[in-house]
């Protein structure tokens, strides 16, 4: 698979501030990856680097097999940004601002910046001061969407926007991913990047600390097991690989780690399984866990 | 009244306490500004200096600046008549300018930006907000009056009377109350703030235009002009307080017919609705220039106009030049030149004064590339397929631009009404004033040079470039009065380029300055290309 987004041990200090320690992350074509961090872990300034905004200290960055910094305009012929937060010329419509973005950009849709307009419930003709937040950001979603890329960098793109706007954007990305276009999305809405992404990549404090499908990474991590045994139940809280414990009449609860998986089955199933639940971890679970641990 | 004004003097007692700097710099600052000019106004009172400039004012150009005196003759004409004469428009409209833009901002402002909603979820009342910044105002103004009064009296001069003191202070307080009281209605007609400071700016800039007209053609007229209220009160010959009892008047009038205005309006809602943008982009727009331009716009335009007011207004001294400046010890000094002609000399003078002004605009349009990356405006547009080198270039090429319109508009404005003042005995033409502006070019070049070089490798140092050409300014301006050494004034850009028409013309300077002005800008080409961006810091 070829990679649109190749990130190897990117580093990068603002005066005394190691802002990227060690980044290194891939984005294969036609694939959509999730990009998860608390603020200040880092996701701007990586993103900034792909766009050739600020100029990376150290390792290599590429975006269609070329380097980011050097060759950032035939980057840009294919790639669409929205930043976290858009800010707008006041005195100009939401519209002018659209159509401008995308006479920039150059491969700009009218048809699909008026079916967006329509979609996302903008008013066009409304000069931008009189824009709330999440109005500012959907003339910057729009103006990206509307545009034909094969790369979509957005950096927290839904902040602002209300659930309903929040799932039209998500179905619009969706169709741009069947499309076969490949997309890097930091968020903080872990539904979002569940929903939406084939991979995650964790961030923290400048590092790569976690990459891979939302299969994997759950894997690496325990699932919640609610169990029901004919037996005392307790005697389950000493098998290997069961924390957490927690019991109430025949009923336990505890997290149970994947790699001891089978144990566990062996043991329960000898006190007699009468209720055996497993509940796989969201991602939120997987982000408290790299955060809190 | 509970319900509408509670809780006004905690909101007052916390606008003292966060604007106390704001409040210092506006008091002491447009307070000496008003008051502080006495001594040298004494200076050219010097031997005939006051008939001098008695006749100059009578010039009808000069009316229509500064307003006209009761004084019938050079001869009765004091210190305190010139004084007030030339100061009291001037700083009555700055005190204006200022409660405008304070008022609105602690009110419409706030409201926009949802300070205000906060506040009103406690027990404050609807409008309390509206009293204590309109209170905040009268503090500050009655304030600046008695400072301005207090400093003039300090002085001890025969002329400057107790009364009249006060009555030139209360003026400009009043100034200040009027400029509120016309923030506060428009700060609730207006559906943004921007519009609420516009459109209160636009009528004092109307008021004054139409002064212009009426204090020419007839005086009496112009009574029924508020703005006029704040100098017809002739401090110091005729001491008139009604103008100021009418001023208070309708500055009260205006208050109670803004809380009127706000109690039947929702928050946040205007009389006047937004007016709608366009649904789509004209062409014009569709580019980085056309972008630029359009953001730039409206300060191109201001600055435009200025340099061809400022232009007329010293074209319309040369008329009466040569009393004026026979009068005057230190002026004759300034323009000192035996050889030339007092118009030549004059002219060399001030048009270092005016490209000093005119280098101020290029410096702002290539800080304004700056500015708009601070504020994250560029974001969306740096990943597109938009070159640096466009950002950059289009900035320079709208600064030059302006900085070679301002000097035709400077310089011709200048020479234009500088020969329609001398009539039949003017000894230059108009190619003589443009050629005399133009040989500055390379001095408004390098100031672009400076500002390109800043922001391609030091853009935090931008701001720096405006004090380097104050600095320059404020040498070449008193350069010519104070002896000052050889290698000092030379640190200022002006002083290498030889003043036409009292000099020849130097080639060599010409295309130097030049040169280095351009390698400058390239230099400053490669820093932008491979900095940074700063975005929101």
């Amino acid at each position: 698979m070829p990679e649109i987004v190749n990130i190897q041990g990117l580093q990068k200090t603002f005066g005394k501030f190691q802002a990227l320690r060690d980044v290194t992350f891939t984005v294969n074509a036609g694939e959509v990856v999730g990009f998860i961090g608390p603020n200040g872990a880092g996701k701007s300034t990586a993103i900034r680097i792909l766009l050739g905004i600020i100029k990376r200290d150290a390792g290599m960055a590429e975006i269609f097999g070329k380097d980011v910094w050097k060759d950032s305009l035939e980057i840009h012929k294919r790639i669409s940004y929205v930043p976290g937060d858009v800010t707008l010329w006041g005195n100009l419509s939401g519209g002018e601002i659209i159509d401008l973005f995308l006479k920039l950009h150059g491969r700009g849709d009218q048809q699909k910046r008026d079916y967006l307009i329509k979609r996302f419930e903008l008013d066009p003709k409304k000069k931008a001061k009189g824009y709330s937040k999440g109005n500012r950001q959907k003339v910057g979603l729009i103006a990206a969407l509307a545009a034909d890329s094969d790369l979509y960098i957005f950096d927290e793109p839904t902040s602002g926007l209300d659930p309903l706007m929040e799932a039209i954007f998500q179905e619009e990305v969706e169709k741009i991913k069947e499309a076969g276009k490949s997309i890097l999305l930091s968020s903080h809405i872990l539904s979002e990047v569940e929903r939406l992404a084939d991979r995650v990549v964790i961030i923290r404090q400048g590092e790569i600390v976690e990459t891979g499908s939302l299969d994997e990474l759950r894997h690496l991590t325990r699932s919640t097991v609610t169990l029901a045994t004919e037996g005392d139940v307790a005697e389950m809280a000493a098998v290997n690989g069961v924390f957490d414990f927690e019991q109430k009449d025949h009923q336990a609860t505890f997290s149970a780690d994947h790699k001891h998986l089978d144990d566990i089955l062996r043991e329960a199933s000898k006190l007699g399984v009468k209720k055996f639940e497993s509940v796989p971890p969201t991602l939120e679970d997987l982000f408290m866990r790299h955060y809190e641990g | 009244m509970k319900e509408k004004f509670a809780g006004w003097n905690i909101l007052f007692l916390l606008y003292l306490k966060r604007d106390w700097k704001k409040m210092m710099i506006w008091i002491v600052g447009l307070g000496l500004f008003s008051a502080a000019y006495v001594p040298a106004f004494e200076e050219i009172a010097k031997g005939q200096g006051l008939s001098g400039m008695y006749e100059t004012l009578q010039n009808p150009a000069m009316i229509a600046m500064v307003g006209p005196t009761p004084v019938e003759t050079g001869a009765e004409y004091t210190l305190g008549a010139m004084y007030s004469h030339e100061m009291l428009l001037f700083c009555g409209l700055f005190a204006m300018v200022i409660a405008v833009l304070h008022v609105v901002s602690h009110t419409r402002k706030e409201e926009n930006l949802g300070l205000t909603e906060i506040i009103r979820s406690f027990q404050i009342g609807r409008q309390a907000n509206s009293l204590a910044t309109m209170m905040e105002v009268v503090f500050i103004n009655v304030l600046l009056a008695l400072l301005i009064s207090g400093v003039m009296i300090s002085f001890g001069v025969d002329t400057i009377s107790v009364e009249g003191a006060f009555l030139f202070g209360a003026s400009i307080g009043m100034a200040g109350m009027l400029g509120a009281g016309i923030a506060l209605v428009m700060a609730q007609i207006m559906p943004a703030s921007s519009g609420a400071t516009g459109s209160a700016l636009g009528i004092i800039g109307l008021l004054y235009i139409i002064r212009a007209g009426t204090d020419i053609s007839n005086v009496d007229l112009s009574m029924i002009n508020p703005l006029r209220w704040t100098y017809l009160t002739y401090p110091f010959t005729e001491n008139n307080w009604m103008p100021f009892i009418f001023a208070l008047i309708f500055s009260l009038v205006m208050v109670v017919l803004a809380f009127a205005l706000e109690g039947a309006r929702d928050m946040g809602a205007g009389y006047l609705p937004e007016r709608e943008g366009r649904e789509r982009a004209r062409k014009s727009l569709l580019s980085v220039r056309g972008l630029f331009i359009k953001i730039n716009k409206g300060v191109m335009i201001s600055w435009l106009v200025a340099f061809v007011m400022i232009g007329a207004a010293y074209g319309s001294i040369y008329g009466d030049m040569q009393t004026f400046l026979e009068s005057n010890e230190i002026v004759q000094q300034m323009f000192a030149n035996s050889e030339a002609s007092i118009e030549e000399s004059f002219t060399g003078t001030i048009m270092v004064v005016m490209i000093g002004l005119v280098s101020i605009l290029p410096i702002v349009l290539v800080n304004k590339l700056f500015a708009e990356e601070n504020r994250s405006h560029l974001s969306q547009l740096y990943a597109t397929r938009v070159t640096r080198s466009q950002f950059y270039w289009t900035s320079i090429g709208l600064a030059t631009f302006a900085g070679v319109t301002g000097i035709l508009l400077a310089a011709g404005t200048l020479g234009g009404t500088a020969i329609t003042a001398m009539g039949d005995q003017s000894a230059m033409g108009i190619l003589d004033f443009l050629a005399a502006g133009f040989n500055f070019l390379p001095a408004v070049l390098f100031f672009t040079g400076l500002a390109a070089l800043a922001l391609g490798w030091a853009p935090k140092l931008s701001k720096a470039v405006y004090v380097y050409l104050a600095y320059s300014f404020l040498l070449n301006y008193f350069g010519g009065i104070a002896d000052l050494p050889e290698w000092l004034l030379n640190t200022a850009i002006q002083s290498w380029i030889p003043r036409i028409p009292l000099e020849d013309f130097d080639l060599l300077i010409f295309v130097t300055i030049t040169v280095i002005s351009i390698a400058m800008i390239v230099i400053g080409h490669l820093g932008y290309n491979r900095r940074d961006l700063v975005e929101g810091a």
